[in-house]
């Protein structure tokens, strides 16, 4: 949700500054498409879909995770003179980096699990183990977790109701991917007939 | 119905090559951040099993 907020922010911000300008606003042109879609399908099938995504052994999503990360990583780079884009790609290389480093997904610290979950939930997950299988976290003990700082420690002030656990990538990605769409690809102003200036 | 099929084909012919490439642009940036992001998502309803 975090992530996409940030994309719809960025989009209206976008098109808001281009429309006070008299400009026409359009989305980054991107090179190298097809790596997206190769880089986002091993996910989508992996923690998407319920019925391919309960076929999957943790490890062979961990797997698929990691892969599909370096495949988008890949991406980033190909297309890193994008506003936003090195933002987007340092939090994804936090990302990847905690998630390599613990067990092939990302860490979520009991701790800050207990702040989220109920805790008659809470009481049936295990340590060590993923959430659910639409998960990409594991939930281990702060003291358990190698670079505690990349993990999804993070969450939303208490007067939010939406409860949701964030990693300092998650918002290096969120921020990129504002600044993409909201700098976008501005056209020349719009000429209204008669108007030579 | 023939005027709904009418409007329908008069929607679908304005949408032109500048609609697609946004449409794919956005669209390949959410697959983006979806892939690049591990936020564990709660929501107001619990874990999703």
């Amino acid at each position: 949700m975090i992530l996409l907020t940030a994309l719809l922010g960025g989009g209206i911000v976008g098109w808001g500054v281009a429309r006070w300008q008299g400009r026409i606003w359009l989305p980054p042109v991107l090179n190298m498409p097809s790596l997206v879609v190769l880089g986002f399908l091993p996910q989508f099938f992996v923690f998407y879909i319920p019925a391919t995504r309960n076929l999957v052994p943790d490890r062979v999503a961990s797997i698929c995770l990691v892969l599909s990360q370096v495949i988008l990583l890949v991406f980033s780079w190909q297309n890193r003179d994008l506003t936003g884009m090195p933002w987007l790609m340092a939090g994804l290389a936090c990302n990847l980096t905690a998630i390599l480093a613990n067990r092939g997904f990302m860490p979520l610290p009991f701790e800050t699990a207990a702040r989220l979950i109920p805790h008659d939930i809470l009481d049936t997950l295990t340590i060590g183990a993923r959430l659910s299988k639409s998960s990409k976290d594991i939930l281990l003990p702060e003291a358990m977790i190698w670079l505690p700082w990349l993990a999804d420690r993070f969450t939303l002030p208490s007067f939010f109701s939406y409860r949701i656990a964030f990693s300092l990538g998650d918002m290096g990605i969120s921020l990129g991917a504002f600044f993409i769409l909201a700098k976008g690809r501005i056209t020349s102003p719009v000429l209204i007939s008669g108007d030579l200036s | 119905m023939k005027t709904t099929i009418f409007k329908l084909m008069l929607s679908v012919s304005k949408i032109n090559k500048t609609h697609l490439q946004i449409i794919w642009a956005v669209l390949a940036l959410t697959m983006l951040v979806l892939g690049a992001g591990a936020p564990e998502d709660v929501g107001g309803i619990g874990i999703r099993r």
